[in-house]
């Protein structure tokens, strides 16, 4: 892991913390709780643009970390990746009334090339991809977040702006192509 | 096998969720069997879970932490079963379900109950959140967790009884309900009571099988015209005959003296 903090029993790195909440200590889930809930609200808010809507994500996916943490690899990915990962899918799902995937479980590994750990560091990120996606036209800032915070397809999104389904799905690859250089690790 | 997929952007559109049709189905198999694609897919979702960063950032309200805790502990007490991975009810917030299973043995539709419950989950968690402000974090959510296991001891009890009050008079719309465990305590709450005249307030009574009616306490409405008593002091273990509300003058009377605007017998 990239610049891994300093760890120390008052803050023990996420996979300590997980292994701890796989035996059942609740201690330790509120403290990935305390460490990632307001990263896991905000970006079910973003999605939902409803408070109790987002709460109940906010709640939703901590429960399935406490209920599957044993089955959560270290090797293979990280807590603080499956916890975006999972906010977002579970917002889009509520967002477009869908069941629950059964895709995103502890199973499908997230592995984040950054260390979120330290409020430091979450701080950081969030301005890198912040001016990551300022990199961007308009356009295709706007083809990017109706796709990631609205779950919309190629086809919702050219109905929606009332361009051509091809101007779509090349403005996306354009905002992805710049992304995976500008958030390369 | 068919070729690996080449360009770059279909592992990030698949883990967006926005690849579709053949192509979808055509990158799924190749994945199957291919080790290679599979590590691209899981550092192209990693990619993109940054992008939840983005987020306007929001601090959530301390309910939410109070209301896992509470559901972590009744799965861990056995209450709840350990749902399938990745399946869950849609609905968690942890009073719903139980009170929504209560609602079958009790006399009001499930619409209202359902919208009651919900309402009712976060005006417990709202007033338990007053009472946070006061008291130092750790000590707090140990108060608050205890608070919120008594609650939950009363409603899912088997010994407790569960009371609906209906208006004593004309108008149709006021109902409150009673849950009463005589060792574990009183919950009460109440929809629909219009605000009571100036200098009055609502109290609630509870009327013991022997003996003159003790106060549960008096409480406020709020705008919508509901309002509530959680764990009020009681005396332990006095079995209840039923369960009241009038309107008395402010700050309440030792016993009841005002008009009776919800009566509840336990049956
Ligand atoms: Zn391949």
């Amino acid at each position: 892991m990239p610049n891994a903090p300093h760890h120390t029993d008052r803050h023990p790195a996420d996979f300590e913390l997980i292994r701890r909440v796989a035996n059942g200590d609740e201690a330790a889930l509120t403290a990935l709780y305390d460490r990632y809930a307001g990263v896991v609200y905000s970006v079910a808010h973003r999605v939902l643009k409803d408070e109790g809507a987002a709460e109940e994500v906010l709640q939703d996916v901590f429960y399935q970390l406490w209920c599957n943490a044993s089955r959560y690899d270290a090797a293979r990915g990280t807590m603080a990746g499956w916890l975006l990962v999972s906010a977002r899918n579970r917002a889009i799902d509520l967002l477009r009334r869908r069941k629950p995937a059964d895709t995103n479980s502890m199973e499908e590994p997230v592995p984040l090339a950054f260390n979120l750990e330290s409020s430091v560091a979450r701080t950081q990120l969030i301005s890198r991809v912040k001016s990551a996606l300022g990199i961007l036209t308009p356009a295709q800032r706007q083809v990017l977040e109706l796709t990631y915070f609205a779950g919309m397809t190629h086809g919702e999104i050219a109905e929606k702006t009332g361009e051509p389904l091809g101007t779509v799905k090349t403005r996306l690859r354009a905002a992805l192509h710049t992304l995976r250089q500008v958030l390369a690790p | 096998m068919n070729e690996h997929p080449q360009p770059e952007e279909v592992f990030d559109e698949y883990a967006l969720g926005s690849l579709e049709g053949e192509d979808k189905q055509a990158f799924e198999s190749h994945l199957r069997d291919c080790k290679t694609c599979a590590r691209r897919l899981e550092e192209a979702r990693a990619r993109l879970a940054l992008l939840s960063l983005a987020a306007p950032p929001i601090t959530p309200p301390l309910r939410v932490r109070e209301g896992l805790l509470a559901q972590v502990r009744a799965q861990s007490s056995g209450k709840v079963p350990k749902p399938a991975i990745s399946r869950q009810p849609r609905r968690t917030l942890w009073l719903v379900p139980l009170l929504a299973a209560a609602a079958g043995a009790l006399a009001i539709t499930a619409v209202v109950l359902i919208r009651l419950n919900h309402r009712l989950s976060r005006q417990l968690a709202a007033l338990e959140q007053k009472q946070a402000a006061m008291l130092a974090a750790q000590q707090e959510q140990q108060l608050q967790a205890d608070k919120a296991r008594r609650v939950l001891n009363v409603l899912t009890s088997p010994e407790t009884v569960k009371v609906s009050l209906l208006p004593a008079d004309a108008h149709p719309a006021p109902q409150g309900k009673a849950f009463y465990n005589s060792d574990k305590g009183l919950v009460f709450y109440a929809a629909n009571l219009p605000p009571p005249p100036s200098g009055y307030t609502y109290q609630l009574w509870l009327v013991p099988l022997r003996g003159v009616p003790i106060s549960a306490g008096v409480f406020r409405t709020d705008r919508e015209g509901d309002g509530k008593v959680v764990l009020p002091p009681l005396p332990r273990g006095v079995p209840a005959k039923a369960f009241a509300v009038t309107i008395e003058p402010a700050g309440g009377r030792p016993q009841p003296t005002g008009k009776k605007v919800l009566i509840g017998a336990v049956s």
